[in-house]
């Protein structure tokens, strides 16, 4: 018992120093802007640069509208397939998953292909939509499907759908009150788990923006790693913070939830 | 007068039939209940009534309104589940409350309405806690609340007390009986437990494989089943093949013993096949009365139950139950033992098939 609980020790530690060993040597390395001395030089410089709030900001705002259109897609569509058509649930998993299969190049190559003027009827293009955000946003929402739909059927799968639903229409409620009122204030843990993570994944995405010539903050560190040499380390520790802040927000708040859970068995 | 009238009403799920020319009338303020076991067509047939299954045939009326397809959200049909379904994000009250939030009821007359229900189910302090503060029962009894907050025409309850523990469900069954009658409203009771639908029904229905195999009162129910299936499935029942011997006196015979059956024998002649039952606790040994089948018989084993000993004897080839009140100066027989049982003619009821 004694042996395995050492294994199991060495082996966490080895897995921590894989981890964090590089994380601290950029940490350490963005540290060094000035020579000989320790400071935040690099950090002030990453700050100070008006074109860091704007990549910043454009992330964000990627971000934002990456979740709303998330949130419309697979709520609705994760509520319908717990409500009534369980047996394709195998299917939209899969349909899902499919990010992790298909890498992000191909998906933005097919994509800008087919709806850059690749779609035609009657020899003249239609659905054009490089130049527009259109392409991006969707790029992004299927790159966070996987997260958010597994995070939304989770929240479904602890709550009874069904019956839930039913006992809502018995007592006269229609689908918008049901939606709003029933469903969504007992999905949202769930949803904002898969809001954080859907965050985080826009926030350091780089392939879609970068080959859709979309301005974002992946794009700009790549951008800034070309050309400078401490402040893109800065950058890349902000990046882990800000995941690892969307992370620890969606562990907080699903705490209270897991509590709760806890309570009620 | 009938209030709710289900009408030739069938239901398949591809090829399969769930329910089959299923037909009711049912009166107001009455309670009945679909009895059988799983897969029978009971919850499908309250689902219909509910509206959240559309009948492949048949018409559904209540109060003269033809409900067929109407809804669910538009039928003032309140229901009541197996898992509660009180919605978690809301309190007690809220719970209650939530039908008539949706009906757009002024604030005044959703709190008053609210105090009203939780005082029925006698939980007026519990307005403000959620259901997983909750024990089952409690919850059970806010679901009930918040069914009937919405004053609806009928109130269908599907297998409420089966995620219940057993005394809880003895208690709460007569609540909800009580309460249904006091508020005299029509209610529709699904269950698969015969002890839960014989205790709180004005009638019952009993279902198999999708059909109507017996509607009646508990005590017709228990007492003269019809069928084999409700013979075997209300109660413990001895059933025995037996032949006609003389339909006129309704004397049959079981591997040569013959009983005699105060059953009607009219359409059967002599040396008919025929299936027999006798409740286990029609059933008594001659010593302590005398009736009109007295029959030889052999004990072939003897169960302690509590409130009832149950002995098994044989008769001829065939085993049958016999039930007798647990009494401590009770003088039991011996297994091996000889001896005589009997009933009158009424316990021996012939069966249809």
């Amino acid at each position: 018992m004694k042996i395995k609980n050492i294994w199991a020790w060495i082996i966490l530690m080895i897995g921590l120093i894989y981890f964090f060993l590089p994380l601290l040597a950029t940490f350490e390395f963005s540290l060094k802007m000035i020579k000989d001395r320790y400071t935040f030089e690099a950090y002030r410089v990453a700050f100070t640069d008006p074109q860091f709030y704007q990549n910043f900001g454009y992330s964000f705002f990627w971000a934002l509208l990456t979740i709303v259109f998330s949130l419309l897609l697979v709520v609705p569509t994760a509520y319908w397939v717990h409500w009534r058509m369980r047996k394709m649930r195998p299917w939209v998993e899969f349909v899902t998953l499919m990010p992790f299969v298909v890498p992000a190049v191909v998906l933005v190559f097919g994509m800008s292909r087919l709806y850059g003027g690749g779609l035609k009827v009657f020899g003249t293009p239609i659905l054009v939509l490089t130049g527009t955000p259109i392409l991006l946003i969707a790029g992004y929402v299927v790159l966070s499907l996987p997260y958010m739909f597994r995070a939304v059927d989770t929240g479904l799968r602890a709550i009874d759908v069904r019956t839930l639903t039913e006992s809502a229409l018995s007592l006269g409620a229609g689908w918008r009150v049901i939606i709003t009122q029933v469903i969504f204030p007992n999905l949202r843990t769930a949803i904002l788990s898969g809001v954080f993570l859907t965050f985080a994944i826009v926030m350091g995405e780089f392939t879609f923006a970068s080959l859709l010539y979309w301005p974002a903050f992946g794009p700009y560190m790549e951008e800034i790693g070309a050309m400078r040499a401490y402040t893109p380390q800065a950058l890349a520790v902000v990046s882990f913070l800000l995941t690892w802040g969307s992370i620890g927000l969606m562990q907080w708040i699903g705490r209270g939830s897991v509590q709760e859970v806890a309570a009620v068995h | 007068m009938t209030f709710l009238q289900i009408n030739n009403v069938s239901k398949s799920f591809g090829r399969v039939w769930a329910v089959r020319d299923f037909n009711l009338n049912i009166e107001s303020g009455e309670l009945v209940s679909f009895l059988g076991p799983s897969g029978c067509g009971k919850t499908t047939t309250l689902r219909m009534v509910a509206g959240f299954e559309t009948p492949t045939s048949g018409v559904i009326t209540i109060n003269g309104d033809d409900i067929t397809n109407k809804p669910p959200n538009q039928r003032n049909v309140g229901m009541v589940f197996q898992s509660y379904a009180l919605f978690p994000n809301m309190t007690v009250a809220g719970n209650v409350g939530f039908g008539l939030k949706v009906a757009k009821k002024p604030p005044e007359e959703i709190k008053k309405r609210v105090d009203e229900m939780l005082e029925l189910i006698h939980m007026s302090e519990y307005g403000d806690r959620y259901p997983h503060q909750l024990s089952g029962g409690q919850q059970q009894r806010v679901a009930l609340a918040r069914a009937l907050a919405l004053r609806p025409k009928v109130l269908l309850l599907d297998e409420p007390l089966s995620a219940l523990d057993a005394k809880i469900r003895v208690s709460l069954r007569s609540e909800i009986r009580s309460i249904q009658q006091k508020l005299g409203i029509t209610a529709i009771y699904v269950t698969h437990d015969q002890e839960e639908a014989l205790s709180m029904s004005d009638r019952v229905v009993v279902m198999n494989m999708g059909e109507m195999e017996q509607v009646g009162t508990p005590f017709e129910i228990y007492n003269f089943p019809t069928t084999v299936f409700t013979a075997n499935f209300v109660g413990t029942l001895n059933t025995a093949d037996g032949e006609v011997v003389d339909p006129a006196k309704g004397v049959l015979a079981v591997d040569g013993v013959q009983f005699e059956s105060a059953s009607d024998m009219q359409n059967k002649k002599k040396g008919d096949k025929v299936r027999i039952a006798i409740r286990p606790e029609r059933f008594n040994f001659v010593a302590q009365e005398k009736k009109a089948n007295i029959v030889d018989c052999t004990i072939e084993n003897i169960n302690f139950l509590g409130s009832i000993v149950r002995i098994e004897v044989k008769v001829g080839k065939t085993n049958f139950i016999v039930d007798t009140f647990n009494n401590p100066f009770l003088d039991l027989p011996n297994i091996g033992d000889k001896d005589q049982i009997t009933c009158s003619r009424k316990a021996v009821l012939v069966l249809e098939d």
